[in-house]
């Protein structure tokens, strides 16, 4: 009866980054493609029930559900060589497969419609599973499926499972380039409304750093989407691994996210990780200690968010964890604190006790890797709302224009008024106020003062 | 405390009892101690100081000659600790408010008794008579004056009083192998002499005077060589002996030719010594006497060719009568001090050495040597009692046939052989240290150095015995007596290293003993996270119980459940974990400890009638150890476990309740935004705890329990016997339960209270969500009843409204802040108190690890600054109570939420207005 986590992966981005994920996890855990034990594997102190369940001695299958509205890339993994590994029932397609055409409105009447059969499955895998300790969600913001199906999924999820926990991990667009879809900003906003009220935690995986963190620091030139999404699926498969490789603590999610988050809506995650390779061969060898580790973590350029997280002076750390993989010497850690505070790498929230939390973990045995640390950093950072305050801004440019509005129109959501827009827009200001308020030592008492602002302004 | 310091505790107040002093004066008690510590001088025997000692005494006392007599046959006794005793004895001649203090006690006592005191009691009470009860009472009170007086032996002083009595009582419970009685029976079956059994019955004896000179020498030397081997002669008889070990005398025929008969007076002795000894061999020891035997024949040859002459009879004789005086003057000891095995080596020991510088030494040495091959055996063997008896054994060998002499070790316990195992499972708390003791008095003098090697030789080997296996020493040579005591040594050093080797290999290879420890640390250390919370989950429930509620067969079946089903599966040792209710939480079971021998110990008797404890405070693992894995996971380090892990348990538990808090309060973030006002406060306190609570229980895992343990494994690597391995472990579990403060009953105190605030509060929370969750399902919900409807969004709108309206009246109350208010600032008091107090602490002990709780907890400075306002009004306390003793100012820094300003006071019917507006 471990605390399962089932993951559902939603729309094209969400099933690429899924399966690398779950190649990550067959990789760690000794599991073949085909979901079978490898010979070397069967000794393994490791906790595989979390994330797979066993069909018989030696399948392992993962607690997954895909589901997508248009079969490229799902017919893609069911052409891999791990098309075995998923149970084939909780792969749904559409079935007229046409997808939801980047409009978050087409993404979430569709899901709407599918309700029946999406939740059909995952009632199913819900009772398949003891003790379920939660979902993980992964989507974009930007297209159709990922984020119109998510914020559906989303708000039904916790109606039907109020206590369960939803994390998610949730693919911010690129904003460096110019995007194919010319509605980013209306998506992305409604998905924000729907992952500020309905998810307990957000990874944010910008794919504007993560693109410039391939560029930068592995020297890729035009990454491909794979090695993007490889990236991802150590940030991923890392966050988990307390989970999967049990020690004293951290080994349930809900250790790992209750600390991080002491404020509801300020779920937002960013990640950093060290030492960053694609390719194992490449990496330069070097002998990494567990200061090392942390201070660069610390380091903006090791972050997986596009955010400047020094220029703004008053943006602050409201908590950190970092999960430190490898041989580690537990009285490093202590000493690595020390220095940290001493030299104030890390600027705190002054509202309340903060600190960086270290969580020890295991790596997997079965593979090798040049380093002998490596560590993930999960922060709670208050300077994660410029990027909301980015799509807002971009989102006010659009929606003064009304452009773009009539395939939005046309889906049910929309079809007598746009108000759905502004309530998300207000949302989401609110949110980045609350970042702001944050900042500030009399945050506690910020619910009050809006509340009779606005009290006066009536 | 040394055992030497306990020691001289212990006699104190043994004399203190004695002596009807009150104790009352518990102030004195300690100064009588550190004066005896501090004037404590080593006493040293020489004869010289001995005999001055005891002509004072004699010189002092009505009665010098009894006191004289009583000295030999104490002496002869060959009592230890005699002349130390004599020594403060002849010192307490000298005082005499002493004397008459105890004269008066020692009357009072006797009154008491209803005895009266007999006039020369006065004086014996002078005399060493350390076997009577008296003495030992009128002895005790000597002691006030000897604090004064700074005698060196005090120590000694109680010791032999002790073991004087002790003697007299337990009368040697040894196992000597019993004596049949038809030794004593058979008369004939001697080497000694028969008396008047045959002798006088033949007629035809001649007086002696009626021969010529030359016949009469030859009749003299024919008895002679007769009494040599212990017939009677015709003309010289035996005596009928007075006592047992009487020395023989002889009459010789009174018309013996005086000449003559001064020189048979002469070598009478030899014939005497040789009963001597010869009575002594057969009670005690087999001994031939071949040398001697060999002599007689030969004489008797001699005699037989006629060219034996008494003065060459006692030139012959010269060198053997020296050493048969020797033997019998052994023997002699032997028997008057009652000697037994140890003693009797020691006397031995003594001897040889006293008897250095004669010439005959040299051949004495060798008879011994001879005669008696010491062997040294670890050995264990059952009695005729069929009780076990374990014990190192010295044996004194002759031509293969053996008898036990004596215990030198012996046990404190002894049992019945089919109980054995069970026993020692019961008795695993003290086994180890209480099994075996060892009896100062028996071992003999020069091994008295490796009395401790020899002890754990003996019960390292006999652990293996107890496992079924045959213990061998491959290098168990004889051990020939000697005066050099390195060669002893030697001897017991293999013996010591080998045993050790073997039970070390026993229990590292064969037993698994590290991996067994792998396996506790597991479930007692907290380190499988995964079926720590997954036990957590399943016996959620259980716990809440109340302990007499709990069905321990339901626990126990889903522990098993849990460890199946986790990463514990992989243990092969899993199965050996119990579960265990006490009656007792923690803090109880700590402060029961800790105050033991404080005067707060009355502080903390459980009450039986507030006991009220679930089963989460009285839950605790417990681990199947067997035998003899046993000998290092006892009783105690599985206790020292115990309190661990209770410990760790609860702070898990406190995080897991807050943990549950959050998910229960997730449902906030859909509220809108003015909502917040009434969960911020509570929030970031949850926070708090949270903080507290999770760097906590990092500190004690990953700061106190990893590193100890990582270096308590690489010492394991290397050690070479179990009593190390026993104190390394020990040492192991006293740092963990010292650095995560269980030591400290001032931290631990307060840790508990901010434990019991955290949970208080999330208990407070979760039931003020249960009840708004009730009023939101008031309304019809049920996700099934707006599935699909197009209303359904406006509807959850709407419930949403309701539901934080609902919750903002729950709330709204003064009454909701005004407890989140006290709650905030009992966790505040309590937490800003721990953390002075650890700062406090660790400015005194440098080496402790607590201050990183310091740094942990106020990483970013938040706690610095009521920190500091702390020890700032804590200076200016002690300032002004040194100055006017008045300054009571008790204002711990409090709440930190309620900084908030004035004029952004909650107004409830603005606020609704507000938010009327902002749901539209």
């Amino acid at each position: 009866m471990p605390r399962e986590i089932i993951t559902l992966q939603l729309g094209q981005c969400g099933n690429q980054i899924g399966m690398e994920f779950w190649k990550q996890l067959c990789a760690e855990h000794g599991i073949s493609p085909e979901g079978i034990l490898e010979e070397y594997a069967t000794e393994g102190t490791d906790r595989k029930d979390v994330f797979f369940y066993q069909a018989d001695d030696e399948h392992y299958i993962p607690r997954a559900v895909l589901l997508d509205l248009e079969p490229r890339v799902i017919n893609g993994i069911m052409n891999s060589p791990y098309s075995n590994l998923y149970n084939p029932e909780n792969i749904y397609l559409s079935k007229h497969g046409g997808g939801a055409g980047n409009n978050w409105a087409s993404g979430y009447s569709q899901a709407e419609r599918l309700y029946d059969d999406i939740f059909d499955i995952i009632d199913r895998e819900a009772d398949g599973s003891d003790s379920l300790e939660g979902f993980v969600l992964c989507h974009s913001i930007a297209g159709g499926t990922g984020s119109g199906m998510g914020s559906f999924l989303l708000e039904r999820l916790n109606d039907r499972f109020p206590k369960k926990l939803i994390q998610t991990y949730s693919v911010f667009p690129n904003l460096d380039e110019m995007s194919d879809v010319v509605v980013q900003p209306y998506n992305s906003i409604l998905t924000l409304k729907r992952l500020t009220q309905n998810a307990d935690c957000v990874v944010v995986l910008d794919n504007t750093a993560l693109h410039r963190i391939a560029a930068e620091r592995l020297h890729i030139e035009k990454p491909s989407f794979a090695q993007i999404n490889q990236l991802v699926s150590v940030v991923m498969s890392t966050s988990t691994t307390t989970l999967r490789y049990p020690g004293y603590m951290n080994n349930d999610l809900i250790g790992l996210i209750a600390s991080l988050i002491p404020t509801p809506r300020l779920h937002y995650l960013m990640t950093g990780y060290t030492p960053l390779s694609t390719d194992p061969q490449v990496a330069s060898v070097r002998k990494t200690t567990v200061l090392d580790v942390m201070r660069r973590l610390l380091q903006p350029k090791n972050m997986m968010v596009s955010t400047p997280v020094h220029r703004q002076a008053n943006h602050c750390y409201i908590s950190i964890l970092n999960i430190i993989q490898g041989e580690v010497d537990p009285t490093q850690v202590h000493k690595s604190l020390q220095r940290i505070r001493e030299r104030k790498l890390a600027q705190f929230i002054p509202w309340g006790p903060a600190s960086i939390q270290v969580a020890l973990s295991r790596k997997s045995p079965y593979i090798q890797t040049a380093h002998r640390v490596s560590g993930l950093m999960l922060a709670n950072h208050t300077s994660i709302s410029s990027l909301f305050d980015r799509t807002l801004r971009q989102y006010d440019k659009l929606r003064k224009r009304e452009a773009f509005m009539d395939q939005f129109k046309k889906e049910a959501v929309f079809k007598d008024n746009l108000d759905e827009f502004d309530n998300s827009r207000e949302v989401l200001q609110q949110l980045v106020d609350e970042y702001g308020a944050a900042t500030r030592p009399d945050y506690l008492t910020w619910g009050t003062q809006q509340a009779s602002a606005s009290a006066e302004r009536s | 405390m040394s055992d030497h310091e306990f020691k001289i505790h212990h006699d104190v107040s043994e004399l203190m009892k004695q002596l009807g002093i009150q104790s009352t004066d518990a102030v004195g008690a300690e100064v009588y101690t550190d004066m005896l510590q501090k004037n404590k001088t080593p006493y040293i025997t020489t004869q010289v100081s001995s005999h001055q000692c005891k002509r004072k005494i004699a010189e002092s006392t009505k009665t010098p000659i009894e006191f004289l007599a009583k000295y030999d046959e104490l002496k002869a006794k060959n009592l230890r600790d005699l002349d130390p005793f004599v020594f403060l004895l002849s010192k307490l001649v000298d005082e005499k408010e002493v004397k008459e203090f105890l004269e008066k006690h020692g009357r009072e006592k006797a009154e008491a008794f209803g005895m009266t005191l007999l006039p020369h009691n006065k004086i014996t009470s002078e005399l060493p008579a350390p076997g009577t009860r008296m003495t030992q009472q009128e002895l005790s009170e000597l002691r006030d004056r000897l604090l004064k007086e700074s005698v060196p032996t005090a120590t000694t002083r109680s010791d032999i009083i002790r073991k004087a009595l002790k003697e007299k009582e337990v009368k040697r419970n040894v196992n000597l192998p019993h004596q049949p009685d038809w030794l004593f029976q058979r008369p004939t079956l001697t080497l000694d002499f028969m008396v008047g059994v045959d002798g006088p019955q033949d007629q035809n004896i001649l007086p002696l005077g009626s021969l010529p000179s030359a016949m009469q020498e030859q009749a003299v030397i024919d008895d002679i060589l007769c009494c040599m081997q212990g017939y009677e002669g015709k003309y010289i008889l035996a005596r009928a002996l007075t006592e047992r070990f009487a020395p023989k005398e002889f009459m010789i025929d009174q018309s013996l030719d005086t000449s003559l008969q001064e020189l048979v007076k002469r070598i009478l002795p030899l014939c005497s010594n040789y009963s001597t000894v010869v009575r002594f061999i057969e009670v005690n020891y087999s001994l031939s006497f071949q040398d001697y035997m060999v002599l007689v024949a030969q004489l008797e040859h001699q005699m037989r060719i006629g060219s034996l002459t008494l003065q060459k009879l006692w030139f012959y004789i010269q060198p053997t009568m020296r050493t048969m005086e020797i033997l019998a003057l052994v023997a002699n000891s032997v028997n008057r001090g009652e000697c037994i095995g140890g003693t009797v080596l020691s006397l031995l020991h003594d001897k040889t050495s006293s008897l250095i510088g004669v010439l005959i030494i040299e051949r004495v040495v060798e008879i011994i040597h001879k005669k008696y091959s010491l062997g040294i055996f670890l050995y264990t063997f059952i009695s005729s009692q069929n009780h076990w008896l374990a014990s190192l054994i010295l044996r004194f060998w002759r031509s293969g046939s053996t008898r036990e002499l004596s215990m030198t070790l012996t046990q404190s316990i002894s049992f019945v052989k089919q109980k054995l195992l069970r026993i020692i499972s019961l008795n695993l708390f003290t086994y180890w240290e209480q099994h075996y003791t060892i009896c100062q008095e028996r071992i003999p003098v020069f091994l008295q150095q490796v009395a401790d090697k020899i002890l754990n030789t003996g019960k390292y080997l006999n652990v293996v015995r107890l496992c079924g296996q045959d213990v061998k020493c491959p290098n168990a040579e004889e051990i020939v007596f000697t005066l050099k005591e390195r060669t002893y040594y030697d001897q017991i050093e293999k013996a010591y290293s080998y045993a050790s080797k073997l039970l070390l290999d026993l229990l590292m290879e064969e037993k698994d003993l590290m991996a067994r420890i792998k396996s506790v640390k597991h479930y007692f250390l907290l380190d499988k996270g995964d079926f720590i919370v997954q036990f957590m989950d399943m016996t959620e429930e259980e716990m809440k119980e109340g302990i007499e509620n709990i069905v321990v067969n339901r626990l126990e079946s889903l522990l098993e459940l849990a460890l199946r089903t986790s990463t514990a599966n992989i243990d092969p040792y899993k199965d050996d974990l119990r579960v265990n209710l006490l009656p007792y939480d923690l803090i109880t079971m700590m402060f029961k400890i800790l105050s033991i021998e404080t005067n707060m110990e009355k502080d903390y008797r459980i009450d039986p009638t507030d006991l009220n404890l679930t089963g989460l405070e009285s839950f605790s693992f417990d681990y199947v150890v067997k035998w003899p894995v046993s000998l290092v996971l006892n009783r105690k380090a599985l206790t020292r476990y115990q309190m661990l892990f209770r410990h760790l348990f609860y702070t898990k538990h406190v995080e897991r309740q807050l943990c549950s808090v959050w998910v229960g309060n997730k449902m906030a973030k859909t509220y809108s935004i003015q909502s917040t006002r009434w969960y911020s406060a509570a929030f970031a306190l949850r926070q708090r705890m949270l903080n507290f609570v999770q760097n906590f229980e990092y500190y004690m895992m990953f700061e106190v329990v990893e590193p100890y343990w990582h270096s308590f494994q690489a010492k394991m690597e290397t050690v070479s016997n179990i009593d190390e391995v026993l104190s390394i472990h020990t040492n192991f579990l006293n740092d963990c339960l010292k650095d995560c403060m269980l030591m400290h009953p001032q931290l631990l105190k307060i840790v508990h209270k901010l434990m019991m605030v955290c949970v208080t509060f999330s208990n407070f929370i979760q039931r003020l969500s249960m009840s708004t969750q009730l009023g939101g399902h008031a309304s019809p919900t049920g996700s099934s009843a707006f599935q699909g409807k197009p209303s359904r969004k406006e509807f959850t709108e709407k419930q949403k409204q309701v539901l934080s309206q609902h919750v903002d009246d729950l709330v709204s109350s003064e009454n909701f802040e005004r407890t989140i208010g006290n709650f905030d600032s009992n966790f505040s008091r309590l937490l800003i108190d721990l953390l002075g107090k650890i700062r406090e602490f660790s400015s005194a002990n440098c080496d402790s690890k607590l201050l990183n709780i310091l740094y942990r907890l106020d990483f970013n400075g938040f706690y610095t600054e009521k920190l500091e306002a702390m020890s700032a009004q804590r200076a200016m306390m002690e300032m002004s109570l040194q100055s006017s003793e008045s300054g009571s100012s008790d204002s711990h820094p409090t709440s930190f939420t309620t900084q908030r300003p004035e004029n952004v006071r909650y107004v409830p019917g603005l606020h609704k207005q507000g938010q009327a507006q902002s749901g539209e």
